[in-house]
């Protein structure tokens, strides 16, 4: 498989580690609600299909991608850096 | 008549002779010549064994889809079963030998089998061997008794226990265009790629490229086939944008267009030049693959379709015309299909008679019929042949009236002389990559076979693969397939013939007719699987393992499915294909783990590495680091070593490398903000100049990692890890950086190995430093517990902080990595005086464990900070990582395994991993507490003694339970006691 | 002040190895350069730190991922998102980065002695690299001056083009000895000299 990582370029796949489903928002750090807790540690969704995905690019620059990959064709449809993501979902 | 070599012919070189052994005698043969070739030319027509029913087979196929001829090479001691003898080269000195025989080729007792035939069908094993015992001769039982002698009765070559000794590497390639398969189609494909300006690669699994142009009669371009073939690759090898890879099998199809391909590199040199690999795995990344694989032709499944000398009708004419073989004298040809006349009229201008034509087809095509003709052929169209006669050779064929309709054969059966019998059953293309790219196989009424689909993604099809076998359409598929319009489709003669077969897959007549020749599957087992439940084609495959040996059914499936379909009064296409999976052709598994054949991983070393061994240290990895165990003296145990170094830190001072910690830069303005989050306890409150122990737990509220935080500056902090979690705790924090907190400013930067560490521990550990550091001073006030100072040891600058591991007073001294050795030598020398020892791992852990301090023994992903007595270090004044799950119901609660010490009874070693029990039980161990973490003897308290975790460990204190071990048969008494075994005040590390 | 040790001194040992015709197909050998410092930019401060590179090395960076530059004794490379290795043959330079860079715009990390510069260079230097990384080495897909990161098993690289047929690798100095031993091994299919 083969990840076009936004600064690297295209990379084999053993250059990356997979680190979770990308759907799910933590919450705040001073948050205490445990069931919103409880989703963020265990929740996940796994689709057969398109599945948001985060993946660090561990053997390259080391950032973390957030994917969509299609788990049932390893089809690689769309992928940005986490941390343009993350600011997007932030509210003003 | 045996087969033999033609008087001239071929594209061997046969100005030079090559020698090699095939079962210890000596054969000849010339350069360009395979194994199975050479045997040919000397008159060998039995190559192996079949794998069941041991009987005698010879050459079907010419290439890859080869099924009986597999024979064993010996390198050395090394032996490399199931090669095929049509993909081998020789070269001087090659030594084969045929497989699956006892005594030998010839005699072979195994072939009794054949008379226990009726009971080795499909599903024999299942029915003798699975489930409960009926009788002696039933059941699971049974085959544990009878398996060795099937193992040895059955199967393919022997795999040899001596190592293999060759290299093999590994490369990564990238490209804008792999062309897979270097046959008229695929060269195209190939050139118009390479002049449209694009980086090719074109991998061809024969020594020899141009694929059928090499044995076709067909002219291209107004020569031979051959000839034209030979100048595109001439070009095409001195073009700067083309890799050209012979004798490169690409056998895996992944995602993203990752092709695995396989290069014979020396296999068939008598010696390889230094420092090449034997084989080449690559790894090629292709932005577009040309798939020019051809296809294969089919045997027809008919009684004794297998004897040796019943050969395919595509491979005699290439054994003829790229070896100047001929397979026999009086040739006789079966067919469903035209492809087969063009066979018959290479075979007779090579100089062989052909005797009769049979053809299952009532009406011929006109072109089919004038070749016949020109042949001299008798021709017999509405007949089959129903047997073969011989023995390890063919002496004549059956032939009886077949009816196309019904397929029922009819008549007496009349006798044809004929030494070698040419099958055409139709052809199939290759498309197993296509298949393992994911694309799903389409039948072909027209074809009689399973075709590419038209869309794909990311490859495109040329030639046979595509079904198409005018050579003129595959030339132009091929330049389609390589971009080009640009350049004109060259003129082409060919024999124009349609060879879309009539839909003949079997005759049913007496006796056995093969569908897999390499498993011994027939046509009866095929319609037994169906008689017996099987209906899917998964299960069908499952059941008769048909197309599952080597040859992965390159020459059996559609037969097989055709047969089925029929048992089942379906179509082919209702009863659907399997998927094709990787590996195309065999691969070896020295290939795949390539430069680190032998080698697993990387050593990792200290600064101070080499002055370890010049000193007599034992290694112990830990991870991929190389760490001192011990320095032992000449006749000292482990044991001894370590108590010796342990005594001596304790008594005076040791030292030890610690320059594998795990150290991480924390940097930037919020730095002590971040640590605030990702610590349970505080950072920010840290003053410069000042180390702090800190914890660290997972989202899940479990323990992650512990080590030391330094504050170098205000924004500069060096974090410590322990050194199995270094990577660990890096991406742990990396990612909340990164996905969760992006808008801090902190950068994290691995700097474990900018920094040599040397730990100086025991209580002359200040004087050691006094003695050697310039630029600060280091008593208790300059230097307090947890300081930092600056300085220089023996012009090398250092950073020292205090601090303990081993409880006892203790500094680690940190240069720069470039100055390890030289700190390290400069430490020692400073240390004489004082008595001081270097001390290894086992001193450490020992040291540690008295202190009862943790490490990843402990800290197992399964521990909280309660459960390890840490619960000082949650901060309550803010939230951390885990701090909302750490006190979840199960985490918390008195029945928790909790961090005790255990102290030996019977004053024998304890062991890590055994087990605590309430209950001593030797015969049958039940009723674990909780186990032991780590253990080793105390020299401070003259006691074996331990670490471990039980089950409300904390409110046993006191108690006597006992360590039952019975994997290493160790059981005994042992009292649960606290983890502080040494100085549980701390007086001795802040004196 | 005390030289730094090279963990390759050892085992380094200049020679040729060649082929039978004589020929040698790549060159290795140690730079050893006296400072390799990283330099991190806050986000949207990537600007001031190329400025702050050419400002202390003269060295001018092209926009976009990787792009880097190289003169005689120093060099300088993006290696990810706002990260840059900067290398001189003197010692030094990360004083200087921590006087020029403030927490305002990024940090200043020394790795002088946490990482080993290798050299591999000659005609078939992109054939033995390719062996160890999943890298395109084409000089298309990996320009003069460039820099990327990679990784080989365990062992992280950051590699920067410095010639038509020339690459400077920086390994962890843990690793070094190790990955030398196998770029040696790999070598020896071309006929080598270790410089």
């Amino acid at each position: 498989m083969i990840i076009k990582c936004p600064w690297c370029g295209p990379r084999d796949s053993s250059e990356f580690v997979y680190q979770g489903e990308g759907g799910r928002t933590r919450p705040d750090q001073s948050s205490t609600d445990q069931s919103a807790w409880n989703a963020y540690v265990y929740d996940r969704v796994n689709t057969a299909g398109d599945h948001d995905e985060i993946w660090q690019h561990s053997g390259g620059c080391r950032s973390h991608l957030k994917i969509i990959r299609n788990t049932v064709t390893h089809k690689v449809l769309s992928v940005v850096f986490a941390c343009d993501t993350q600011d997007q979902e932030k509210p003003a | 008549m045996s087969p033999r070599r033609a008087a001239s012919g071929g594209l061997i070189d046969r100005s030079r002779t090559i020698r090699f052994t095939f079962d210890g005698q000596e054969f000849t043969g010339h350069p360009g010549d395979t194994v199975a070739s050479a045997l040919l030319a000397n008159g060998v027509s039995l190559f192996g064994r079949s794998f069941k029913y041991h009987r005698p087979r010879g050459i079907l196929a010419a290439g890859v889809d080869e099924p009986n001829a597999l024979v064993t090479v010996l390198r050395g001691e090394a032996r490399e079963p199931n090669i095929q003898a049509t993909m081998l080269e020789i070269h001087d000195g090659l030594k084969v030998v045929s497989q699956n025989r006892f005594p030998s080729l010839g005699l072979d007792v195994g072939a009794l089998n054949q008379l226990a035939s009726k009971l080795l069908g499909a599903g024999f094993y299942y029915k003798t061997f699975m489930g409960p015992v009926i009788g002696p001769l039933k059941g699971t039982r049974f085959w544990m008794f009878c398996e060795h002698l099937i193992r040895r009765a059955a199967g393919l070559g022997k795999a040899g226990l001596a190592p293999d000794p060759s290299r093999y590497e590994r490369m990564n390639a990238f490209c804008d265009v792999l062309v897979v398969g270097s046959g008229p189609a695929g060269l195209m494909a190939a050139k118009a790629a390479a002049e449209n300006g694009a980086r090719v690669i074109l991998a061809e699994q024969s020594a020899r490229l141009g694929g059928s142009a090499n044995w076709s009669e067909d002219t291209i371009d107004a020569m031979p086939a051959r000839d034209w073939a030979a100048g595109v690759v001439a070009d095409l090898t001195t073009t700067s944008n083309v890799t050209m890879l012979p004798r490169t099998s690409v056998w895996g199809y992944y995602d993203g267009n990752t092709i695995a391909a396989l290069e014979r590199v020396t296999d068939h040199k008598t010696s390889p030049r230094i420092g090449e690999p034997r084989q080449r795995h690559w790894t090629i990344r292709a932005g577009k693959v040309v798939l020019a694989t051809g296809a294969f032709e089919r045997p027809l499944v008919f009684p004794g379709n297998d004897r040796p000398c019943v050969m395919l009708a595509s491979a005699a004419e290439r054994f003829a015309v790229e070896y100047g073989i001929l397979p026999g004298e009086k040739v006789a040809i079966f067919t469903n299909n035209d492809s087969a006349y063009r066979s018959a009229m290479t075979m007779q201008e090579a100089g062989c008679r052909i005797v009769a034509i049979v053809d299952v087809r009532t009406d011929i095509s006109p072109a089919a019929r004038a070749i016949a003709v020109r042949t001299g052929a008798e021709i017999l169209t509405s007949r089959a042949v129903t047997s073969t006669e011989g023995g390890k050779k063919l002496h004549c064929i059956k032939v009886q009236d077949y009816d196309i309709r019904s397929g029922a054969v009819s008549g007496d059966a009349r006798s044809i002389d004929a030494d070698c019998l040419l099958v055409s059953g139709g052809w199939s293309p290759v498309i197993n990559l296509a298949s393992q790219a994911g694309a799903r196989a389409e039948w072909s009424e027209r074809v009689q076979a399973f075709l590419p689909p038209k869309d794909a993604d990311g490859w495109v099809g040329a030639g046979a693969f595509n079904g198409t076998f005018s050579l003129e359409a595959a030339l132009a598929e091929g330049l389609a397939a390589g971009g080009a319009s640009a350049i004109d489709v060259p003129a082409v003669v060919d024999a124009a013939l349609d060879i879309a077969p009539a839909p003949v897959f079997e005759i049913e007549a007496k006796g056995k007719a093969f569908v897999d020749f390499q498993h011994d599957v027939t046509a009866d087992d095929v319609r037994l699987a169906h008689r017996e439940g099987f209906q899917s084609v998964e299960h069908l495959k499952r059941y008769t393992t048909l197309g599952m040996a080597t040859d992965q059914g390159k020459t059996s499936n559609v037969a097989g499915l055709a047969i089925m379909a029929n048992a089942l009064g379906k179509q082919i296409p209702e009863v659907g294909t399997t998927r094709f999976r990787p590996p195309f052709a065999p691969v070896t598994i020295g290939a795949l783990a390539a430069e680190r054949f032998g080698e697993i991983r990387p050593e990792r070393l200290t600064p101070m590495h080499d002055w370890h061994v010049a000193h007599g240290a034992t290694f112990y990895s830990a991870g991929l680091w190389h760490r001192p165990m011990i320095y032992g003296l000449p006749g000292e145990t482990v044991e001894q070593a370590y108590v010796r170094e342990v005594k001596t830190t304790r008594e005076a001072a040791g030292i030890a490398d610690v320059s594998t910690l795990g150290k991480i830069m924390v940097q930037g303005p919020d730095a002590a903000y971040f640590l605030d989050r990702v610590y349970t306890n505080t950072f920010s409150t840290l003053p410069v100049g000042k180390a702090r122990y800190g914890l660290m737990l997972r989202e899940d509220g479990l323990v992650l990692d512990d080590g030391t935080t330094w504050r170098l500056g205000r924004h500069d902090f060096l974090m410590t890890t322990t050194t199995a979690n270094a990577g660990k705790v890096m991406q742990h924090l990396e990612f909340l950086l990164d996905v969760i907190w992006p808008e801090l400013k902190v950068t994290l930067t691995s700097v474990t190995d900018q920094w040599a560490g040397a730990s100086i521990a025991g209580p002359r550990s200040r004087e050691v430093l006094a003695a050697c550091v310039s630029g600060t001073a280091v008593d208790n006030e300059t230097l307090p517990f947890m300081g930092i100072v600056y300085g220089e040891v023996d012009g090398a600058p250092v950073m020292i902080c205090r601090l303990s591991f081993s409880g006892e007073l203790a500094y680690e001294v940190y240069s720069g990595a470039g100055h390890g050795t030289h700190l390290w030598q400069a430490l020692i020398e400073a240390g004489k005086p004082f008595g001081m020892v270097a001390y290894g791992l086992e001193a450490l852990g020992t040291m540690r464990i008295e202190k009862g301090h943790v490490t990843g023994a402990e800290i197992d992903g399964r521990v909280t900070a309660r459960d390890l007595h840490l619960d000082w270090m949650l901060s309550k004044k803010k939230p951390f990582v885990g701090s909302m799950m750490m006190d979840r119901e199960g985490l918390v609660g008195p029945d928790r395994l909790q961090l005790v010490g255990i102290m030996s009874l019977d004053n024998l070693p304890l062991n890590g991993g055994a087990h605590i029990v309430e209950e001593l039980d030797r015969e049958n161990p039940h009723d674990s507490i909780g186990h032991m973490t780590a253990a080793c003897y105390s020299p401070m308290l003259g006691r074996h003694i331990g670490l471990a975790l039980v089950k409300a460990g904390k409110s046993r204190h006191g108690q006597r339970v006992f360590t039952s071990d019975p994997l290493r048969k160790r059981f005994g008494p042992v009292e649960i006691v606290s983890h502080h075994f040494y100085d549980p005040e701390g007086k001795r590390m802040h004196g | 002040m005390v030289d730094q040790l090279s963990p390759l001194q050892p085992v380094l040992e200049a020679g040729r190895h060649p082929l039978a015709d004589h020929s040698v197909g790549v060159t290795l050998g140690e730079t050893q350069p006296g400072s390799i410092v990283q330099l991190a930019a806050w986000r949207g401060q990537e600007g001031a730190a190329v400025a702050t590179i050419r400002d202390v090395t003269g060295l001018a960076l092209p926009d976009g991922p990787g792009s880097g530059a190289f003169a005689e004794t120093k060099a300088a490379f993006g290696f990810a998102p706002g990260k840059f290795l900067v290398i001189d043959q003197d010692e030094g330079l990360a004083a200087i980065f921590a006087g020029a860079v403030t927490s305002e715009t990024g940090s200043v990390t020394d790795l002088s002695h946490g990482r080993t510069a290798i050299r591999v260079g000659g005609p078939k230097a992109q054939w033995v690299l390719a062996k160890f990384f999943a890298v395109d080495f084409s000089l298309s897909a990996f320009p003069l001056g460039s820099g990327i990161s990679t990784v080989h098993h365990d062992i992280f690289a950051q590699i920067q083009r410095t010639g038509l047929e020339q690459f400077d690798l920086y390994v962890f100095r843990s690793f070094a000895r190790a990955f030398w031993t196998s770029l040696r091994h790999a070598s020896e299919e071309v006929g080598y000299e270790v410089q």
